[in-house]
């Protein structure tokens, strides 16, 4: 009844949800960046979700709402879990680059790049190590005997 | 009793060479002792089963009353309804059953077959006492005696087509024994396709007896409700000559049988085999010449003597390759200078003879063909195992050029070897001499009818009464019919329609061949012959044995270590057939090897078969003993051939003849030799381009080559060429439209997650598209 009687609004929801939905898949669609492909797809679920709060909202019930915080809980954790998969794939190639994983193709279809990324760094970085939780990390009392600062 | 000892004399063997074969290895160094053990009792039942044959037929007349006794061991199939006669009558079963049969002639050879075959079995343990592969060549040497019994012992033509296979095959075995020499494997494997050609003849000839006679059983047999069914060769059928089918069909039949025996009895045109199979060891070589492979084609004519005789077209091709065979292999074998080669030469030469005597068409032919079988079992057996010994003393060398003078080296081996050339050079008293006289006097009896005429006419009547014939089997020993003869027992019957427009009284196509003038032809070549056979055999032997001592080094190759042992288990060799003779020093002190004598293993069947060579004429002669007894086989005592028996003379003409002609071979052969080194100038010479003919051996495997191999292989190349182009083309071509299909769609599967998505989206898309043409249009 409410969007009955503001037909723009529901309109503009939608369309903002389409075009958020669309940029989502143009994204990944063109980018080769993992993490930049699963913002895009995060960006698709969101676009997806707008569209369904101005739906629940013209409808005047809260089904639509209660999908869209039962998506936002399933985006998450698939987003946890999207990410461990993106960091192990860029610990083994050191990169984020999708043509890196073209191994699981047919035998005689040639790897395709359509455009070289630069060169990687040369110097080999270093990544920070989480200290085991639950023990008291090493430490030379002598060295460093205060701390000054937090 | 009898039954037992007829299932015993094949059953030995088999089961020595099956425990040969699964025991073999085990056995060790006795792995002879069942291969020597098994044959060596079926020869001991084989001789009780002679005298049991014979006993019934002593009545000392020539005409005997015939001898049969069948065992039926199991039925092997039955296809009721196989044969419709076209009058009407019930349909005929074919009905194969394992049955076994001694009449004497089966006896003769079992003896043979069997005794031989020990005496070789015996010899092998000497001669392959080195040989790695024992356990192969003795389970072998008993499956082949165990076949070869088997084919002289069945009762019916698919029973021996069957074992004619087996006896193929062990040969082929034998023969490439040593499969690793390429020359062993090739000539195995043209003893085998070439006597696949005569085994066409044969499979040929059984399906076109089963067309005509309704039936393969040699015997007769008494269905169970009472019906008679005359075997082709039973004694209803036989004496009534009518009953045999002549004419057209009846010579084809012959003709067809005659490939069979050409082939495994090594006659030409299908002799190339025999010479090559001097491939495999010297023992199996002596079995397959006088025992066992090549006496086939001989049994098998005798056998079917009734069919030949009412073919006399067929019986003229059968004397003329017999003839012919003998005088072209006589002349191969002048010129030979392997000493086995001569050996095989003359087996084909001797073959011939007796295929001669066969296609005489009269009793006396075929008696005489199996009396030349026995004695030139015995001659030729020890000329191998002779030849044997000489090769094992040699080295494995068997070129005569190459040694010479062994007369003081060897001497039981030169002694026995000299009875056996004598033997076969048909000098009296030898037994060769006897035999060969025998079918010069059949020939001669055929090629001057008038000369013999006297006092046999007058007893053909009474040969043309039906005999009575004693039918006893395993299970019906009980009822012994009288089989009364059925003189329209033929007419019953769809093909014999065929004999009743071209029957034992009509004429054949080739009929025309048979008449004096062809067995005179025949009689002054086998004359010739037999000359010719003295010439070569004495060749060989003064090449051996006669002039200064000369060895080749293979034979003392072992004498430059001052080895003293020269004991049977010395000598090693490589595969090859020879086994290095120990040399050893003489007193003198000088370093000349001298070979030495074989071990008394392989000697002691030497001095056997000397002695049966020697004594084995006579004791068969005397009397017309083998003839008689012989006479008593049903084919033999069949109304038509007993028809022609004359009564027994011995001809003194023929004799002188036959020994002048002997004489002069040993004559020349000794001129040609006289004075001179082995490997000299040679009596051959003056043959001039003859020589180069016979050395060649009248080109026959060139032109065999030429008409035979070279089309088959170009036919060959050309099936392969359809076979590669089209056959695999159309599987190919099925093949290649999943391949095309999937050349399209392996294009999608990059590896690349854009394209994968992008994929998706489209498939989405799609759906949306098809869900909206449902929902409004």
């Amino acid at each position: 009844m409410l969007a009955a009687a503001f037909p723009s609004l529901i309109h503009g929801a939608l369309v903002v949800g389409a075009v958020l939905f669309v940029l989502g898949l143009v994204g990944i669609l063109t980018r080769r960046n993992l993490i930049v492909m699963f913002l895009s797809a995060e960006l698709m679920l969101q676009g997806i979700s707008v569209s369904l709060v101005a739906w629940s909202r013209y409808h005047g019930d809260f089904g639509g709402h209660a999908l869209v915080v039962f998506v936002l809980t399933v985006a998450a954790c698939e987003a946890a879990v999207a990410l461990v998969f993106v960091l192990q794939a860029f610990a083994r190639t050191g990169r984020l680059d999708s043509a890196a994983w073209q191994s699981l193709r047919d035998t005689e279809v040639p790897r395709r790049i359509d455009r070289e990324l630069p060169a990687t760094d040369t110097v080999a970085p270093v990544w920070p190590r989480l200290t085991p939780s639950g023990v008291e990390p090493a430490h030379d009392d002598s060295a460093e005997p205060s701390r000054e600062h937090v | 009793m009898r039954s037992l000892l007829l299932v015993l004399v094949p059953l030995l063997p088999l089961l020595a060479g099956l425990v040969t074969v699964f025991a073999g290895r085990r056995l060790g160094p006795r792995v002879h002792l069942p291969a020597a053990v098994g044959i060596g009792a079926a020869a001991i039942a084989a001789l009780f089963l002679l005298f049991t044959a014979g006993g019934a037929a002593g009545t000392g007349h020539d005409t005997a009353a015939p001898v049969e006794h069948t065992v039926d061991l199991w039925r092997w199939a039955t296809i009721d309804g196989a044969l419709t006669p076209a009058d009407g009558s019930a349909p005929r079963p074919l009905s194969l059953g394992v049955t076994l049969r001694l009449d004497p002639l089966t006896a003769t050879l079992l003896v043979v077959i069997t005794s031989i075959g020990l005496l070789v079995a015996v010899y092998s343990i000497g001669y392959m006492h080195d040989d790695p592969d024992q356990p192969r060549f003795f389970a072998l040497v008993s499956m082949f005696v165990f076949s070869m019994a088997m084919l002289v012992a069945s009762s019916s033509f698919l029973l021996v087509y069957v074992f004619w296979e087996a006896v193929g095959a062990c040969s082929y075995l034998l023969i490439g024994f040593w499969y690793r020499r390429p020359e062993a494997a090739r000539a195995a494997k043209k003893a085998f396709l070439v006597n696949r050609v005569g085994d066409f003849g044969l499979a040929i000839a059984v399906f076109l007896l089963w067309l005509t006679y309704g039936t393969l059983d040699f015997h007769d047999t008494r269905l169970a409700d009472g019906t008679l069914v005359p075997g082709i060769l039973g004694a209803a059928r036989l004496a009534d000559p009518t009953a045999i089918v002549g004419g057209a069909i009846g010579t084809a039949i012959c003709l067809l049988l005659l490939l069979a025996a050409c082939g495994k009895s090594a006659q030409v045109p299908l002799h190339v085999w025999l010479p090559d199979a001097m491939e495999g060891p010297t023992p199996a070589s002596a079995l397959i010449h006088a025992a066992t492979m090549v006496t086939a084609g001989v049994y098998l004519v005798t056998r079917c003597a009734p069919l030949f005789v009412a073919a006399p077209g067929a019986l003229a091709v059968v004397a003329l390759v017999g003839a012919t065979t003998a005088l072209v292999a006589g002349l191969i074998g002048t010129v030979q200078t392997d000493l086995k080669r001569v050996l095989a030469y003359s087996t084909i030469s001797q073959l011939g003879y007796m295929f001669a005597a066969l296609g005489t068409g009269t009793l006396g032919g075929f008696t005489a063909g199996i009396f030349h079988l026995v004695t030139h079992a015995c001659f030729k057996a020890l000329l191998f195992l002779g030849a044997g010994s000489v090769m094992h003393a040699m080295g494995g060398v068997i070129d005569m050029r190459r040694f010479g003078g062994l007369w003081t080296v060897m001497p039981v081996t030169r002694a026995t070897f000299l009875v056996g050339a004598l033997a076969l050079a048909g000098v009296p008293p030898f037994a060769g001499f006897f035999s060969k006289d025998e079918i010069l006097a059949a020939l001669h009896s055929r090629g001057w009818p008038d000369a013999h005429a006297s006092g046999h006419h007058d007893e053909s009547p009474a040969a043309a009464t039906p005999p009575a014939v004693r039918v006893a089997t395993w299970d019906r020993r009980a009822a012994p019919p009288t089989i009364p003869v059925a003189s329209g027992s033929a007419a019953s019957h769809r093909a014999v329609a065929v004999s009743a427009s071209g029957g034992a009284a009509a004429a054949g196509p080739l009929d025309w061949l048979a008449g004096p003038r062809l067995y005179r032809t025949l009689f002054w070549m086998s004359l010739f012959t037999a000359g010719l056979t003295a010439f070569y055999t004495f060749r060989a032997v003064f090449m051996t044995f006669t002039g200064p001592l000369r060895l080749p080094p293979e034979a003392h190759g072992h004498g430059a270590h001052g080895h003293d042992d020269h004991g049977p288990s010395h000598g090693g060799h490589g595969g090859h057939a020879g086994h290095g003779a120990a040399g050893h020093e003489p007193a003198g002190g000088h370093r000349t090897a001298v070979s030495h004598e074989s071990p008394p293993v392989m000697t002691r069947p030497l001095v056997i078969l000397a002695v049966a060579s020697f004594l084995a004429g006579v004791v068969l002669f005397i009397g017309h003993g083998l003839a008689r007894f012989l006479a008593a086989t049903p084919s033999l005592a069949a109304a038509n051939v007993a028809a022609t028996a004359v009564p027994p003379v011995f001809h003194w003409d023929l004799a002188i003849q036959g020994t002048l002609a002997a004489a002069i071979g040993i004559a020349l052969a000794a001129i040609g030799h006289y004075g001179r080194r082995s490997d000299g100038p040679s009596v051959e010479r003056f043959l001039g381009p003859l020589q180069t003919l016979f050395a060649r051996r009248f080109y026959f495997d060139e032109v065999e080559h030429a008409a035979v191999v070279r089309p088959l292989e170009w036919l060959a190349a050309v099936a392969a060429t359809v076979d590669r182009v089209v056959i695999d083309g159309l599987v190919r071509s099925v093949a290649h439209v999943p391949v095309a299909l999937g050349g399209v769609v392996r294009r999608f599967q990059g590896g690349v997650l854009q394209r994968y998505s992008l994929a998706g989206v489209v498939g989405v898309l799609g759906m949306l598209v098809a869900l909206a043409w449902n929902l409004w249009l």
